[in-house]
């Protein structure tokens, strides 16, 4: 299975540098949410056990591992607040430069 | 005329602070003399162990006494020097000025830190400032182009030489354990013997050898001469540049009486002796002969610590006294000089004359200058004495270093001479002697200036004079200084007799030698100088190859390295990639896990489920890539996040799986709506420029991205395979969530308990999210005009069909959903009714998330997706007219107020800040609460979380669907 979840996980990451290297800033800025579900899965994946009940006090049976599905729990919000952020910042540069190809967007070059 | 009084006034104010400290420091002295040493020490950094503190012995006293006492007369002294000349001149601003004597005092803070910091930490902090101070007084005109040039200079050698000098300091702290000098001192045998011992020495000498300006490093000295003159004659001849002879005379007894600290601070002292000397008397600027002369006097205390004999010690007391009281005087002399002639060139002052009309400043420079010379009864020739004496005793007299000696004499008596008499007395031949009328006019521009300017070069110049008969006293004041900043340099008790006439031994007849061709090169000065004048060696500066070289070996790398950015953001990133790919590599080099077979997949119940929902991630993904349009790759990027939920659910784990699923539909919502914002014009214009890419460009960026994969592949294989398979924390959590905080949610109490405080980071940040997006959409745009709808190149909006007008419905116009676009009555009705519903189920998941599935953010994030819905149903601003409670400022504001009552309140039941608590247990309202629910921190937490969430998420959305056109409202 570890083998099936790293390889999923490594397509996953092909994916999104992929994405975050083409010219379409939209296109782009969808890499960034695929290679953040790529690292959700690397946290799941890294867990001790292998559960069969969640994991509750009370649960009986091999309880999934807590810790990396609570640290799975933050990072899937704090990057949803980061994904908005980073697309109107991104909506501002297109308007600014009222283009979506990142190339032809060279202000920062000197 | 009123103007030119405040500078004098501000002259005088301020030097009564380094007066009032001279008192103090002078008032030690018999303290200090009896052995006694003031300390005062304090915790900087416990935990790292640093302490800092100060400490007064005698060779701080001495230098504290320079710099306080000097710095007096230095300020009383500027008070004068930028106040114009006479009326005729452009008056200055009243108290346009004060900046120097900021300067000066955060100057002398900084120089009085250095010589009393009682660790090395604090003196190099210290330190620093001096050069930082230093610099400003350089660049002071700073419209000045030489001025800069000059300051950057000296900035990038003394703070280079500064850099090598914290890593010498760290290394010696290192060896002897301690950052206090007192414990270095105690293992002083440990750090000579340490391998370390060379480098150590170097870096420090390094940092010495900069700041006080020892060859090869010593050219920055003349370039400072751009500063004013006070700062000229405080910073760079008395002080400052002193500051490394202090470093190395105060680590003499660790680091010194090796062979090494003796050949290279006495052979970087000689040179720097010999080539100050000369080339001092090849200058044209009275400045720069001062600078030169200076220099020499460095190299010479240089050499002296080198020697570390006693007498040397005693020489070098001595030398610094003197030099700093003859120096300082020459300095502000040639400063009254430039103030009323207006040139410091030596060729210009000559033919003016100026003794004539300037007779008292004439008389205040012989003292100084005889001092300089070092002829008797002045201080200058004491210091030359106990030098010529220091030299010829120990190291077997070295007869290279003793014939060198004599010459710098020589020539430094040479300079005196020049200085004195170049500067005030006539040029004798007839042609340029001025006739009646023009000695008049002369008389009328230049003239004595008043008594307070004359004060400080006057006074330094007695002192010379009458400091040199303190040996008349029993234990007379300079005796005493110098026995104990002797004794604190050399380690032990030194010898002190001052006597002008010690009779007739080696010192006295080599210091005759000296006199006798320093009065001949005196004479002949004027033919040697424009004989030997024009040689490369004697050009004013010209040994600063080195650091041209330097600066241009650095423009030339800086250049090299930021060719590399050519704008283009995707070549960065591919970069950067490929850098942190090859460093991981190379650090962490390459290895296949220990896998018995790969491919064997072991049997798991619902394997085929879980192996399905990963591949439904990576298809989804991957189709996210191919989609010809932006919408359906967000919507197969949605999937995608779906996907993920599943994988998480079968885990298993539903709550996690719940927050995945309704945080990406959130996300895709929010998505939608800011592509919606954009023309679609722009985004096919994109489309079909990344369709003519070339092939390959795009198999470059498939490279990257399949090497970066691979890499990938092998970090998670490698971590996986290798991972424990029995955790340390978890079970701690698993034990303790119950007990601890009541909570059978064990991922729930780690949020909101055990890592509460985290949580309540995390909240700030994304209501700091919502904030900031909204800030940036509305106002950061509207500020920089970045008007999509006036673009030329792009028609916007143009493709959305016409908005029927809905003013005959009774309706506002606003009452359309995002896009403009009237939905159908059924999904406002449903909206409306779906938001009510949302809102309980929230309550509920809060109330009972603790034990079971749910928690904050999904009732948050499910209160939003419901306002999400009311805003496609009835259009942004018609969504936030209706639901008037929903003010996102506030609520994200009321849900970091309710996380601090909640974490705070605790304190009231005697516990601690973010402790576990239950309130309803406490107040016995626990009878009330249906089953399974309790009113608890954690409660209160999650209410929190919720509240900041529909703030900042609904903030998102207010601001996304936001009409373009509305921006500029």
């Amino acid at each position: 299975m570890d083998i099936i979840i790293s390889f999923a996980i490594a397509v996953l990451f092909a994916t999104g540098i992929y994405q975050l290297l083409r010219r379409n800033v939209v296109r782009s800025a969808l890499g960034l949410v695929i290679i953040s579900n790529a690292i959700n899965l690397f946290l799941l994946a890294i867990g001790a056990y292998d559960g069969t009940v969640q994991s509750y006090a009370k649960a009986i049976g091999v309880r999934s591992d807590a810790l990396p599905l609570a640290l799975i729990l933050t990072a899937i919000v704090i990057s949803m607040g980061g994904f908005a952020f980073t697309f109107a910042m991104l909506y501002i540069v297109m308007r600014r430069y009222k283009t979506a190809d990142i190339d032809a967007i060279t202000e920062l070059k000197n | 005329m009123a103007s030119m009084d405040k500078h004098r006034y501000l002259g005088w104010a301020s030097a009564a602070i380094p007066a009032g400290l001279f008192a103090w420091f002078a008032a030690q002295l018999p303290a200090i003399a009896a052995g006694a040493k003031l300390s005062y020490t304090f915790n900087w950094l416990p935990t790292l162990g640093l302490q800092t503190g100060f400490s007064l012995d005698g060779l701080s006293l001495l230098f504290a006494l320079l710099i306080t006492g000097i710095g007096s007369l230095v300020l009383i002294y500027a008070g004068y020097y930028f106040t114009p000349h006479n009326a005729t001149e452009p008056a200055t601003r009243p108290f346009s000025e004060a900046r120097f004597f900021a300067y000066i005092l955060l100057f002398m803070v900084c120089m009085l830190g250095v010589v009393t910091a009682s660790d090395v930490i604090t003196l190099f902090i210290f330190w620093e400032g001096t050069s930082i101070v230093s610099f400003l007084l350089v660049a002071y005109k700073y419209k000045d182009a030489e001025a800069r040039r000059g300051a950057t200079k000296a900035l990038i050698i003394t703070g280079g030489g500064g850099v090598a000098l914290l890593a010498g300091l760290l290394m010696l702290a290192n060896v002897a354990g301690s950052t206090q000098f007192s414990a270095i001192f105690a293992q002083a045998a440990l750090v000579k013997a340490s391998p370390l011992y060379p480098v150590m020495l170097g870096l420090v000498a390094l940092g010495a050898f900069t700041k006080s300006a020892q060859f090869p490093a010593h050219h920055w000295l003349p370039n400072a001469m751009s500063a004013p003159t006070p700062a000229s004659a405080y910073l760079h001849s008395a002080t400052m540049v002193k500051a490394g002879i202090y470093l190395m005379a105060r680590l003499f007894p660790a680091l010194g009486g090796s062979e090494l600290w003796f050949g290279l601070l006495v052979s970087a002292g000689f040179i720097t002796m010999i080539l100050g000397a000369v080339k001092g008397l090849f200058q044209q600027d009275l400045k720069a002969v001062l600078a030169y002369s200076t220099i020499s006097q460095l190299g010479v205390l240089m050499m002296l610590i080198g020697w570390g004999s006693s007498t040397a010690m005693k020489a070098l007391a001595v030398g610094t006294i003197a030099h700093a009281l003859y120096k300082g005087a020459m300095f502000l002399m040639a400063g009254i000089v430039d103030h009323s002639a207006h040139t410091r060139d030596l060729g210009a002052l000559r033919t003016l004359g100026l003794r004539k009309y300037m007779p008292l400043t004439f008389a205040a420079t012989i003292l100084p200058a005889l001092s300089m010379a070092g002829l008797p009864p002045l201080l200058g020739f004491l210091g030359k004495e106990t030098l010529l004496a220091a030299i010829e005793e120990a190291h077997g007299g070295l007869i290279v270093v003793v014939f060198g000696a004599i010459l710098a004499g020589a020539f430094t008596l040479a300079q005196a001479a020049m200085l004195l008499f170049d500067t005030f007395s006539h040029a004798s031949h007839p042609k340029s002697h001025p006739s009646e009328a023009a000695n008049h006019a002369h008389a009328a521009k230049y003239s004595d200036p008043p008594f307070g300017f004359l004060l400080g070069p006057a006074l330094l110049g007695v002192l010379s004079l009458v400091l040199a008969f303190d040996w008349l006293l029993e234990a007379g004041p300079i005796t005493t200084l110098v026995g104990s900043a002797a004794k604190a340099a050399y380690g032990d008790k030194v010898k002190v007799d001052l006597a002008l006439f010690q009779g007739f031994n080696l010192p006295l007849l080599m210091s005759a030698m000296a006199i006798a061709i320093g009065l001949g090169i005196a004479q002949y000065r004027h033919r040697l100088r424009t004989k030997f004048g024009s040689l490369w060696l004697l050009q004013p500066v010209r040994m600063d190859a080195l650091y041209h070289g330097f600066m241009r070996s650095l423009e030339f790398t800086a250049k090299q390295a930021t060719g590399l950015q050519n704008g283009s953001i995707r070549t960065y990133l591919s970069l950067m990639f490929i850098g942190f790919g090859a460093l991981t590599l190379w650090f962490g080099a390459w290895r296949w896990p220990a896998i018995a077979n790969p491919f064997l997949i072991e049997a798991q119940p619902l394997q085929a489920l879980r192996i399905f929902s990963l591949l439904l991630v990576v298809a989804a993904a991957l189709a996210s890539v191919l989609a010809r349009r932006d919408l359906t790759a967000i919507i197969a990027l949605g999937a995608s996040g779906l996907g993920v939920a599943l994988v998480i659910a079968l885990e298993p784990s539903p709550d996690v799986a719940l927050v995945q699923i309704i945080v990406d539909i959130l996300t895709t919502v929010i998505l939608v709506m800011a592509m919606d914002r954009l023309p679609v014009k722009m985004r096919d214009a994109a489309y079909k420029i990344e369709r003519q890419e070339h092939i390959l460009t795009r198999l470059r960026h498939l490279t990257i991205a399949g090497g970066a994969g691979l890499f990938m592949f092998m970090v998670c294989l490698n971590a996986l395979s290798g991972r424990p398979r029995n955790s340390i924390v978890t079970p701690f959590y698993e034990q303790q969530s119950k007990p601890f905080t009541g909570a059978a949610d064990i991922v729930g109490a780690i949020v909101v308990d055990f890592r509460g405080f985290d949580t309540m980071i995390e909240i700030t940040v994304f209501g700091v999210a919502g904030a900031a997006i909204y800030s940036l959409l509305r106002y950061a745009t509207q500020k920089h005009g970045d008007d999509l709808e006036n673009a030329d190149n792009i028609t916007q909006i143009a493709d959305r069909p016409a908005v029927p007008n809905l003013e005959i419905l009774g309706r506002a116009t606003s009452t359309r959903g995002i896009g403009g676009r009237v939905p159908s009555a059924l999904v406002q009705l449903a909206a409306q009714a779906i938001l009510p519903i949302s809102i309980i189920v929230a309550f509920v998941h809060m109330l009972y998330g603790h034990d079971q599935p749910g928690d904050g953010f999904t009732a948050g994030v499910i209160v939003a997706i419901a306002v999400g819905l009311m805003v496609l149903a009835y259009g942004q601003i018609d969504t936030f007219k209706r639901l008037r409670w929903l003010r996102p400022g506030y609520l994200i504001g009321s849900g970091w107020l309710v996380v601090m009552l909640g974490s705070l309140s605790p304190i009231l039941w005697g516990q601690v800040f973010f402790s576990p608590f239950d309130f309803s247990v406490a107040t016995g309202l626990d009878r009330f609460l249906p089953v399974g629910a309790s009113i608890s921190t954690s409660f209160l937490f999650e209410i929190a979380i919720c509240l900041t969430v529909i703030g900042s998420a609904s903030w998102m959305l207010q601001t996304f669907a936001r009409e373009p056109a509305k921006i500029t409202d």
